[in-house]
């Protein structure tokens, strides 16, 4: 961090106290701080080599038996090596799901910041950030009683959906409330005075200001929704063919590495389930790296508003 | 300072009409009326994630049909609870807290790194990597840990363990893994460290990070070293991020759902030694689901799991967002 680098410049590093009084107390506590400075940033290695681990051995496995013909290939995949009716039920999945969540916390985040007293805000924001905090499992359950049971949707395509959009809610509720509230005061005042109604100012001032910072709440909901099994699983029959409506049962690409990861190597589930492992990690991984690029963009644009 | 028109000298302009309306402030936007289809339609649009919440737990409720299990909920005996789910709920804790022990002890010493060691441009480039791993779905964790991890744990460390560390209580025994070697308690504490890390770091570092500045250099200049200020000065003034790390790093940690039943053996009994196979709260949820469209009874009793399960986590969330005013939104999923 910089404090420490300044201190430095600014000639207040304990080094110097060490050339001036030398005793071994100074010299125990100057080492110390200097191997314990050495040693933490070991512990990055930690963290970093497991994921690095994972990026390497998924794709060191998947890649060599993955090609255009699995990937679009529209057979069934409990008989053979193909991809293309899970990718196009996940595409799917998706899809809806993130319709679904932006149209249940998109509206409501922006109402939060801009209509909501603070007091309301403040218990808004706390039951979404405890909906964020639900276990998988537990909106799965959600899904399974609610929608599945007592509505007789059955294990269909729209439950599962559904349940994923529950889960994907929060994000978007958050990113579209932090995104109207960081708009600088001055830009709101401005079209408040100059007569805008509410309405105006939200869809042709803040709209364009916060739209990069929705984009990236949209975007990391995408992410988590791929990556979710627990909600899928519980909610959803398998199908080998593309859904044929919103009440047919379908596949999903985390379903695939849950159902294959015990079989024995080189059969067909397994090669699946890495296929699909790789997958998802791709997708997830780029649109986490997208993610953050807008915000950096966003936040340098945001700092230039202020100029 | 009111000023009277009475006492305003002769040949003053006019004074403005007096106000009618309250001023105008960021949450009472400025116009006459409001152009929305009524004043409470915001407060419908924001109520969404609660309204989710509550009904989460109101279907939750209804599922267990209001069916009461008594004291035999938790303890084995009865027909359709043959082991109890007390085995689940212990197993639960027996993975999430050393789990949530580990990635603190790694999360203060990367965060520590990156805020006081580090110069600014490693950091910069290391923390997002560290924030990244958050976003890795579990069930990915959970495919390397059985594939790779559990090789490694099966024939070299749990063996080297027994034979080294068998003079510890628990580390005594073989590993009783019935399906495949590795996979138990250690294997579940490790995948669930990694996923708890991401929070937990990002937690400390932004708690170290609003460190004063001028309290961090008075402590330099009186002679301490960095370490010194930033054991004594920084942990005490970030301790409730830290605080709110161990609450949010526990929620993460016990509701892991996916990961967990890939790795743990999924098997319902006290785990014997540290390397036995047990079950979690979440992932015998998980597991269990299935039975319970022909078994209602089970369907209750999961349901009922699903709302201690519930109670823990939103208990929890609760202590460790009360705790830390930022908001966190884009940084890291799960947060």
């Amino acid at each position: 961090m910089a404090t420490a680098f300044s201190v430095r410049a600014a000639g207040l590093d304990p080094a110097d106290d060490l050339r001036s009084g030398d005793t071994l107390r100074l010299r125990f506590r100057t080492g110390f701080d200097r191997w314990i400075g050495y040693l933490l940033p070991l512990l990055f290695l930690v963290a970093l080599l497991p994921i690095l681990d994972v990026v390497y051995y998924i794709s060191s496995v998947a890649l060599p038996t993955l090609s255009v013909t699995v990937l679009t290939s529209m057979a069934p995949f409990d008989g053979s090596d193909a991809l293309g009716v899970t990718i196009i039920s996940t595409f799917e999945m998706v899809a809806v799901a993130t319709a679904l969540s932006v149209s249940f916390g998109l509206f409501g985040g922006i109402a939060t910041a801009e209509f909501l007293p603070e007091w309301a805000a403040g218990w808004v924001r706390m039951s979404a950030n405890l909906l964020a905090g639900t276990p998988s499992v537990i909106v799965g359950y959600f899904g399974f009683f609610a929608l599945v049971i007592y509505l007789h949707w059955g294990l269909a395509f729209i439950a599962g959906a559904f349940t994923l959009a529950f889960f994907m809610t929060p994000y978007i509720f958050r990113t579209a409330d932090i995104a109207f509230s960081s708009i600088p005061r001055p830009i709101r005042e401005a079209a408040y005075g100059s007569g805008a109604r509410p309405y105006q100012y939200i869809l042709r001032v803040g709209t364009p200001i916060a739209i990069p910072q929705i984009l990236t709440g949209i975007f990391l909901a995408m992410a988590i929704g791929l990556g979710e099994t627990a909600p899928i699983v519980l909610t959803v029959a398998p199908n080998v063919v593309v859904p044929t409506g919103l009440f047919s049962h379908s596949t999903y690409l985390t379903y695939l590495i849950w159902t294959g990861y015990t079989s024995p190597p080189g059969s067909l589930p397994l090669t699946l389930a890495y296929q699909a492992a790789f997958l998802v990690v791709v997708v997830v991984v780029v649109l986490n790296v997208v993610v953050r690029v807008i915000a950096a963009r966003y936040r340098k644009r945001l700092e230039g508003l202020y100029q | 300072m009111s000023s009277a028109p009475t006492t305003a000298p002769t040949g003053a302009p006019e004074p403005l009409p007096p106000r009618t309306s309250a001023p105008p402030s960021r949450k009472a936007p400025i116009g006459r009326g409001i152009a929305l289809p009524g004043k409470s339609l915001p407060f419908v649009l924001a109520l969404v994630p609660a309204a989710i919440v509550v009904a989460i737990v109101a279907t939750l409720v209804s599922a267990t049909g209001f069916h009461n299990f008594g004291w035999g909920f938790f303890l084995p005996g009865s027909a359709s609870n043959p082991n109890g789910v007390l085995i689940v709920i212990v197993g639960s804790f027996l993975t999430a807290v050393p789990a949530l022990f580990l990635s603190m002890v790694l999360g203060l010493g990367i965060a520590i790194a990156s805020t006081t060691y580090l110069p600014s441009f490693a950091s910069k480039l290391l923390d997002p990597f560290v924030d990244l791993l958050a976003g890795i779905p579990s069930v990915v964790y959970g495919i390397w840990a059985y594939l790779v991890l559990a090789p490694i744990l099966g024939t070299v460390i749990n063996p080297w363990a027994v034979a080294h560390l068998s003079f510890l209580p628990g580390f005594a025994g073989l590993p009783t893994s019935p399906t495949s070697a590795g996979v138990g308690l250690p294997l579940a504490i490790i995948v669930l460290t990694l996923m708890a890390l991401p929070i937990t770091t990002l937690l400390i570092r932004d708690a170290l990070r609003s460190i004063p500045r001028d309290l961090w250099e008075s402590g330099l200049a009186l002679g301490a070293t960095r370490w010194e200020v930033m054991r004594r000065v920084g942990i005490r003034h970030g301790s409730r991020g830290i605080f709110s790390a161990v609450f949010l790093g526990f929620g993460r940690a016990i509701g892991e759902t996916v990961a967990v039943a890939m790795v743990i053996g999924s098997s319902a009994r006290f785990p014997a030694n540290v390397y036995d196979v047990t079950n979690t709260m979440a992932a015998y949820m998980f597991e269990t689901l299935d039975a319970a469209l022909v078994n209602a009874t089970l369907g209750k009793l999961l349901a009922e799991l699903a709302l201690v399960l519930l109670v823990i986590t939103l208990v929890v969330n609760l202590l460790g967002r009360r705790l830390v005013t930022h908001i966190y939104a884009q940084e890291v999923p799960g947060l």
